[in-house]
């Protein structure tokens, strides 16, 4: 064997590995280019998933807006309270967190509640399905139920079950507003974190009409608007809207409402998927 | 054969006949995964083309000066390539940061990406050792060779990337069944091409 390879091959390597490691050295003295210590700690302190919630192409940008003082420690959307606390950390201020709401999904009007009127075969996606002759859904306030709300969601809080329900969990949404924007039909709203009550149907059509196509609906029967104390229920539009300034989530207009529009959502309590599902189907009592 | 033709076949070859992508499936991990946009499709080709001709240029000076010389090229050359292709990577990503920081914000992200990226070290290696042209067994590369030769694969690269790219955007808005959805008719797509591809076989004699 010619040994002399061994010592040429380490000559080789370790000559150019050197040139190059010079070369490095150099350059990162030459080229340095002055970044502050914290972009890094803050880049770790962001999800660092990309998704844009925030209005900055990336969480780069995002950390670097936030070291410019162009930003707030809350710049992160989907990151929500934890993340605000560890960015607030990293700059050394206290955590200064506006409480976000949680999104509300305005439709609970499922394949079972609203049978569709015709077969949707197209593009997966609703604002394609909303433009063909107002949707294949019967009615054409509701939800259409492909999902480009949980497509958007950067914390995968809504889900779809197989009747085509929404399921927002709560403790997952940070409510920052990304399926707002994606639903082509605006039933997606960020409502305030304690309010309990809230009117999940987004139907404009008459009474009469409205029972038509969903067994679900605000038909404007005022019922709710008359029992409620605090004068929080209004009707417009021909569906009720809770004002939920005055709102003391006392309940009574779930019980009055004879078409369980009305909900009231557990504040922050852990279920379980096939529990939402279920309390969902049997009764109105889970919240979308 | 004049010289001037021979760099026409050389960059030919290299662009479209030997594709790099498309006929001999090196470097499908940016065909898959960074073709879903055309946009990042197309900064991912320019860096290619640029990291890849300073590799190959390098890799062509180490070859022919330090490892011939010493005569260990035949089993040195791929730790010798990883490294150079690894340190020019590295140098340029802070060349770009501090001199053109937009160019950075376009580039940056897919800098890294090109270290470990496949097509870098197959043209780096090819252009010290042709493989597929069939001019000469013992035929050596020259320097400006070894260039033209370069930049033919990075533009086939960048030319196949683009156009796969278009065919991913508007297959977002097919009806694909959801079976093949993502990567899997992506790789059928990329069959198909080739398939496309292989029509330049023969052309002009490669």
């Amino acid at each position: 064997m010619d040994w002399s390879l061994v010592w040429k091959a380490a000559i080789a390597l370790g000559g150019l590995a050197l040139l190059f490691g010079i070369l490095l050295a150099f350059a990162s003295r030459r080229f340095r280019v002055e970044t502050d210590p914290r972009l890094n700690d803050l880049i770790g302190a962001l999800l660092g998933s990309n998704c844009g919630a925030c209005g900055y192409p990336g969480c780069e940008a995002a950390a670097q807006a936030v070291l410019d003082g162009k930003d707030s420690v809350d710049v992160c959307v989907a990151g929500g309270r934890k993340v605000a606390e560890n960015v607030a950390r990293v700059m050394g201020v206290e955590p200064t967190m506006a409480e976000r709401g949680v999104a509300l999904v305005h439709c609970i009007g499922g394949l079972e509640e609203s049978v569709p009127k015709a077969i949707y075969q197209g593009i997966d996606s609703c604002a394609a399905a909303d433009k063909i002759a107002g949707g294949h859904k019967a009615c054409e306030y509701g939800c259409l139920g492909l999902g480009t709300c949980m497509a958007a969601c950067p914390v995968n809080a809504i889900a779809l079950d197989q009747d085509h329900r929404r399921w927002v969990n709560r403790d997952r949404c940070t409510g920052c507003g990304l399926c707002v924007e994606a639903c082509p039909r605006h039933l997606i709203q960020v409502v305030p974190r304690n309010q309990e009550v809230l009117v999940v149907c987004n139907n404009r059509d008459k009474g009469a009409r409205a029972r038509q196509v969903c067994s679900v609906c605000c038909t404007a029967c005022k019922k709710c608007e008359k029992v409620c104390k605090a004068g929080a229920i209004s009707i417009a539009d021909n569906r009720a809207w809770i004002d939920y300034d005055r709102c003391t989530q006392c309940g009574m207009c779930i019980e009055e409402c004879p078409n369980r529009c009305i909900v009231r959502v557990a504040p922050r309590r852990r279920r379980r998927r096939r529990d939402l599902v279920t309390a969902g189907a049997s009764s109105a009592e889970t919240g979308s | 054969m004049s010289e001037p033709y021979r760099y026409f076949l050389i960059f030919l070859g290299a662009l479209l006949i030997y594709n790099i992508l498309l006929i001999r499936f090196i470097a499908l991990c940016p065909l898959i995964g960074v073709s879903t946009q055309v946009e990042t499709s197309i900064g991912m080709a320019m860096s290619v083309l640029f990291v890849m001709t300073m590799a190959s240029a390098a890799s062509w000076v180490a070859w022919n000066y330090v490892l011939k010389p010493l005569g260990v090229g035949e089993f040195l050359y791929i730790p010798v390539f990883i490294l150079i292709i690894a340190s020019l990577v590295q140098f340029t990503e802070m060349v770009i940061k501090k001199v053109s920081p937009p160019l950075y914000r376009a580039m940056g992200i897919y800098l890294p990406l090109i270290t470990t990226n496949c097509a870098v070290l197959a043209a780096a290696t090819e252009s010290v050792k042709p493989g597929f042209l069939k001019l000469n067994v013992a035929y050596h590369f020259s320097l400006p060779e070894c260039l033209v030769y370069t930049i033919g694969v990075a533009l086939g690269f960048g030319v196949v990337i683009i156009i796969f790219a278009c065919i991913r955007e508007r297959l977002e808005t097919s009806p694909v069944p959801h079976t093949f959805k993502g990567a899997p008719i992506a790789f059928i797509i990329a069959a198909l091409l080739s398939l496309a591809f292989m029509g330049f076989a023969n052309l002009l004699g490669l």
